[in-house]
């Protein structure tokens, strides 16, 4: 058990966890979403880094001063166009034959 | 263009358990399998899917002459569920119910009607046999394809593209004042949009028509909000909408057996499995560093629930987060992890290899959640995307619902067919049969449900409460036993005591409140 874990602050390797799913990934002129990062200077929840399961949005929760988006890792759910009060993102599927592959499900 | 045979009676976009269903009907309805065009984004089919996950319910059974043996066929039917358990976890403790029934082995010579009711399935498994069969039935399969637009009659598909639903326009507003690119179209095109003849699909700037499209998209409903059944803003409300975050463990078939006290199959059952759900009181730590860091959601209390349910050599083991109660602070795979290492949960998993890490929308709205329509002239909407789903905490159900609304569309599609009219008004026969079915029918006879639900107690004292009374009526360490009802009125007031919050959420008002809701569970 780690330290924080002993204190009930529990991580999770989400990045250990992504590298399970299969991926096709989409060349970025092709990217399903599209954040404009310009507009999350002033958001003070941050509810996408919170709710997103793939760490695909990093921003002061790191010591960012800016939005950092990157929809590699994305899982497709849509949580993060629900999060978003701010009308910064865009959303779609991936292109057909693009984006993560399970295997169980 | 109506008056041209379109290319297919009907396509279906989608093809999990509300799509595949809505075509195997209609096979059976008599519609040619070369008329019906199924789509999905999976390549394989399957490959985008993924549940909890139980499939409740034996609506299968009415379609095997498709899906012929598809409790031991499908190689994404798992175990049949005869034990359940039901939980309250505290950071601390444990209360765990639990039912095991023979009559759920489904083998006869119980007083119970013998009938196996659940089964653990893995989505991108079953889904892939699914569409085999329909394939072997004829049906045209397409996977690897998304569906960027509707085609409506009358209206140049290049006269706008899928980003422009979907993107917040330059002069858009913030939260509910949010405006969406499209609404900066001419009116005209606007209107087609919303309210024009869907006939057919558009991909890749490709336009296949048919009569009737049926949209079974799943929970992240991007072509439903789109194309106006539900109001984009309406739907994009995070209230009553779950994330669930999931891990596939494999730990062996036999460990599992001895593990859970599940036994293996034979030629007439899959081996039989454990299926557990439970309140979870265990973000304590978490949520108060969150409300310290993130004043902005202090006070927030995460609701959430985990489960975990035996495969055949793996273990599907998750949380589902009521997305309007997560704190700034609290990442929702770090909600995972805490629920993994609980003191109830660590031992169940341990010594397993994670195989599989997923998460997927839940759209456990509740009525007044629900697209505000589920037919358009040319069009409906089933399963998930239609906000089909049902849970008390104990009962969890939306798969089967999902079958079902495909099977009632498919045969109101059917006749459809038959007169040639697939005008809004008929294929609105489709929407008053989901409304007399039991789909609708659980929904609103539990409708209060929703609210009890999303009542912050399920998620703070009431786990607390049950483990800590459990604890104290059945131990002994030589204190003085008293009354079940001594003991609860003694340990309401000493947890009334810790902090205000508590104080007032075990107050009697609310007890009496939440009693009132509790007994329509």
């Amino acid at each position: 058990m780690t330290e924080k874990a002993k204190i009930g602050l529990f991580e999770y390797d989400v990045k250990n966890g992504l590298g399970l799913i299969g991926y096709n990934v989409d060349e970025h002129e092709h990217a399903h979403i599209i954040v404009d990062t310009k507009k999350c200077g002033d958001c003070d929840s941050m509810m996408c880094v919170w709710g997103c399961p793939a760490q695909c949005y990093q921003f002061r929760d790191v010591g960012l001063d800016e939005m950092k988006f990157q929809y590699e890792d994305c899982v497709e759910c849509g949580t993060c166009f629900l999060m978003c009060t701010d009308g910064a993102l865009s959303w779609n599927h991936p292109r057909g034959g693009f984006g993560i592959t399970y295997t169980y499900g | 263009m109506s008056e041209e045979e379109a290319d297919f009676d009907v396509i279906i976009i989608g093809c999990g358990m509300a799509g595949m269903a809505c075509a195997a009907q209609l096979l059976k309805e008599g519609v040619e399998g070369d008329r019906i065009l199924v789509v999905d984004r999976g390549e394989p089919v399957g490959a985008k899917n993924l549940s909890g996950g139980i499939l409740w319910g034996r609506e299968l059974d009415e379609l095997d002459d498709i899906f012929p043996n598809w409790e031991m066929d499908n190689p994404g039917i798992e175990r049949y569920i005869n034990n359940k358990k039901i939980g309250f976890l505290s950071s601390d403790d444990a209360f765990i119910m639990e039912g095991k029934f023979a009559s759920w082995d489904g083998i006869g010579g119980t007083s119970e009607p013998s009938m196996r009711t659940g089964w653990s399935v893995l989505r991108a498994r079953t889904d892939a046999w699914f569409a085999e069969k329909l394939e072997e039935a004829g049906v045209f399969i397409m996977p690897g394809i998304k569906i960027d637009q509707l085609n409506i009659e009358g209206l140049d598909h290049t006269s706008y593209t899928a980003r422009d639903l979907t993107s917040p326009a330059e002069d858009s507003g913030r939260g509910k004042n949010q405006k969406w690119r499209i609404s900066n179209f001419d009116p005209e095109i606007v209107d087609a949009i919303r309210n024009g003849k869907i006939r057919g699909i558009v991909q890749d700037g490709e336009v296949m028509t048919s009569n009737v499209v049926v949209i079974a998209e799943g929970s992240n409903s991007i072509l439903t909000r789109s194309y106006a059944f539900d109001s984009m803003i309406h739907a994009q409300d995070r209230h009553g909408i779950i994330l669930g975050v999931k891990e596939v463990i494999h730990l062996g078939e036999e460990e599992i057996n001895s593990r859970f006290g599940c036994y293996s199959g034979d030629d007439e059952r899959p081996p039989s499995g454990m299926a557990m759900e439970a309140a979870l009181a265990i973000f304590d730590d978490m949520a108060e560093k969150a409300w310290e860091e993130y004043p902005v959601t202090a006070g927030l209390v995460p609701r959430a629930g985990g489960w975990l349910y035996t495969n055949k050599d793996t273990l599907s083991i998750g949380v589902v987060i009521q997305l309007d109660s997560l704190p700034s602070g609290i990442h929702t795979y770090d909600m995972l992890a805490a629920y993994k290492a609980h003191p109830a949960i660590a031992p169940l998993i341990r010594g397993g290899e994670t195989v599989e890490y997923g998460a997927h929308l839940v759209p456990e709205y509740g009525l007044d959640r629900m697209p505000t329509r589920l037919v358009r002239d040319g069009a409906v909407v089933i399963g998930d995307a239609a906000g089909l789903v049902y849970s008390n905490g104990a009962v969890i159900q939306g798969q089967n619902y999902s079958i079902h609304s495909g099977k009632l569309a498919a045969k109101v599609i059917a006749n459809c067919i038959g007169s040639g009219d697939f005008s809004e008004k008929a294929l609105g026969q489709y929407k008053k049969d989901l409304d007399a079915s039991y789909v609708m029918r659980d929904l609103k006879r539990f409708k209060t449900t929703a609210k009890f639900l999303a009542d912050d107690a399920n998620y703070t004292w009431v786990p607390k409460f049950m483990g800590t009374m459990f604890n104290r009526v059945v131990r002994e360490i030589g204190e003085e036993k008293i009354t079940v009802e001594k003991q609860a009125m003694r340990l309401r007031k000493e947890m009334r005591r810790k902090d205000r919050k508590t104080k007032k959420g075990m107050g009697l008002l609310n007890l009496i409140r939440l009693g009132m809701m509790g007994r329509k569970l």
